[in-house]
């Protein structure tokens, strides 16, 4: 009994598709970027279309997860970031997974998409929460302000690509032994508080929801106008 | 799945275009009251539930006020506005039909009639009751975005909201019938 809905949009970044739909996926690749995050390529199955910060949801057996896609529409194959958690049940899957392994997927999900304005984007990421804006930056978006938000090193995963496209990359790490002097040494909280110029900005927070809420509350005080876009990790 | 994150802890939240507010702000009091309507359809329909039919369009109403919602969480001046669903006239006509296919069904109304009766039907009052308090908290914010690229679809958004408040009561009425209870009709 439900009625069609006509979509009438310009095609874009902002041509959201919601209406999620299932598909069969094959897992083409995987790569590992530290020693617990990894890469995956997935089969990009005909018609699927997205919008860089959406996500889809991995299904394997009784577990379901959602991930955020960090290819760009444009590539050829889907591609996820996924942090080996201990004891989760699908990243340890897909972590051993035979190539060429079928998986069920569904979306795109979410609304965590860029949005062009005139003020400033900072993006804050802590660990994998890093995923949408590789995609945001490898469709176009750059001169945006980026913190991530990692232990070491050795995590800053996709780091070129930020350095050639955003404004300001900053890497902040709560481990900083051996690293470079440039890079921040605490969280990504405390950097803003501490050295982002009052402004007016539009944030896009993607992680743990403490970071979220620490730093929505530091907005709320030192940023009041400012726009906040939130993509919440667990 | 963590649920929460407690932004919110401190009385502020954010509209859907990223706009941190009161939770006493305006926008946010009126998709709250559509948030009430909401939940009162879901009581309804659990009043229904023998009948298949309006079950769904309850929850086809459902849909439609979490779109509206939607709507109501953003502001007509942003950009954000370019990935909403558009609320379209073919919503509306939909529900026109469906008043009318109701009302055919029942008895000519010759009066006012007092609320309840079936509590199915009391429950469609007190929906449509929400309703019209949810158009009254609307129409501030529509007559803002009037000048807005959006005007239209904010426009639609009130006439939506119209058409279910009449398709509320219209139900209500039909609840009775259904259940064979007469309506109470007022006299003065």
């Amino acid at each position: 009994m439900a009625y069609q809905i006509n979509f009438g949009k310009p095609e874009g970044l902002l041509n959201l598709e919601t209406r999620a739909t299932t598909y069969s996926a094959t897992l083409t690749g995987r790569r590992w970027l530290s020693k617990k995050t990894f890469e995956i390529t997935l089969s990009r199955p005909a018609g699927f279309k997205f919008t860089p910060g959406q996500r889809i949801s991995l299904r394997f057996d009784e577990n379901e997860r959602d991930y955020s896609i960090v290819s760009a529409p444009g590539d050829s194959e889907l591609t996820l970031c996924i942090r080996n958690v201990s004891g989760g049940k699908l990243s340890n899957f897909l972590s051993t997974a035979d190539i060429g392994a079928s998986l069920s997927m569904s979306g795109p999900f979410g609304y965590f998409t860029y949005k062009s304005s005139a003020n400033p984007a900072v993006f804050v990421a802590t660990g994998t929460g890093v995923a949408p804006f590789r995609s945001m930056a490898r469709s176009g978006v750059s001169g945006y302000i980026l913190l991530h938000g990692v232990r070491s090193a050795a995590d800053l995963y996709y780091a070129s690509l930020f350095q050639q496209s955003a404004d300001a990359y900053m890497p902040c790490l709560s481990d900083a032994r051996n690293s470079p002097d440039d890079f921040f040494q605490g969280k990504v909280t405390q950097f803003l508080a501490q050295h982002l110029k009052f402004k007016t900005y539009d944030f896009y927070l993607c992680g743990r929801g403490e970071m979220i809420r620490d730093v929505t509350f530091l907005i709320d005080e030192r940023f009041p106008d400012s726009l906040v876009y939130t993509e919440l990790f667990y | 799945m963590k649920i929460y994150t407690g932004t919110g802890d401190k009385g502020k939240t954010s509209l859907f275009s990223g706009e941190r507010v009161s939770k006493s702000d305006a926008r946010i009091d009126a998709y709250g009251d559509l948030d009430e309507l909401n939940s009162i359809l879901g009581a309804l329909a659990a009043h229904l539930v023998a009948e298949k039919e309006l079950v769904s369009e309850l929850q086809q109403i459902q849909s439609d006020l979490l779109r509206a919602g939607a709507w109501l969480a953003t502001r007509p001046d942003s950009v954000a506005i370019e990935s909403l669903e558009e609320i379209s006239n073919e919503q509306i006509v939909f529900w026109e039909k469906a008043i009318d296919r109701l009302e055919k069904e029942l008895p000519t109304l010759k009066g006012f009639i007092l609320p309840g009766g079936h509590i199915s039907s009391a429950w469609a009052h007190m929906a449509r009751t929400v309703c019209r308090r949810c158009e009254r908290k609307v129409v501030p914010l529509i007559n803002k975005a009037r000048k807005s690229e959006a005007a239209e679809q904010y426009q639609n958004l009130l006439v939506l909201l119209n058409r279910l408040s009449d398709y509320l009561f219209v139900l209500a009425r039909y609840c009775n019938h259904l259940y064979g209870v007469s309506d109470k009709l007022w006299k003065t």
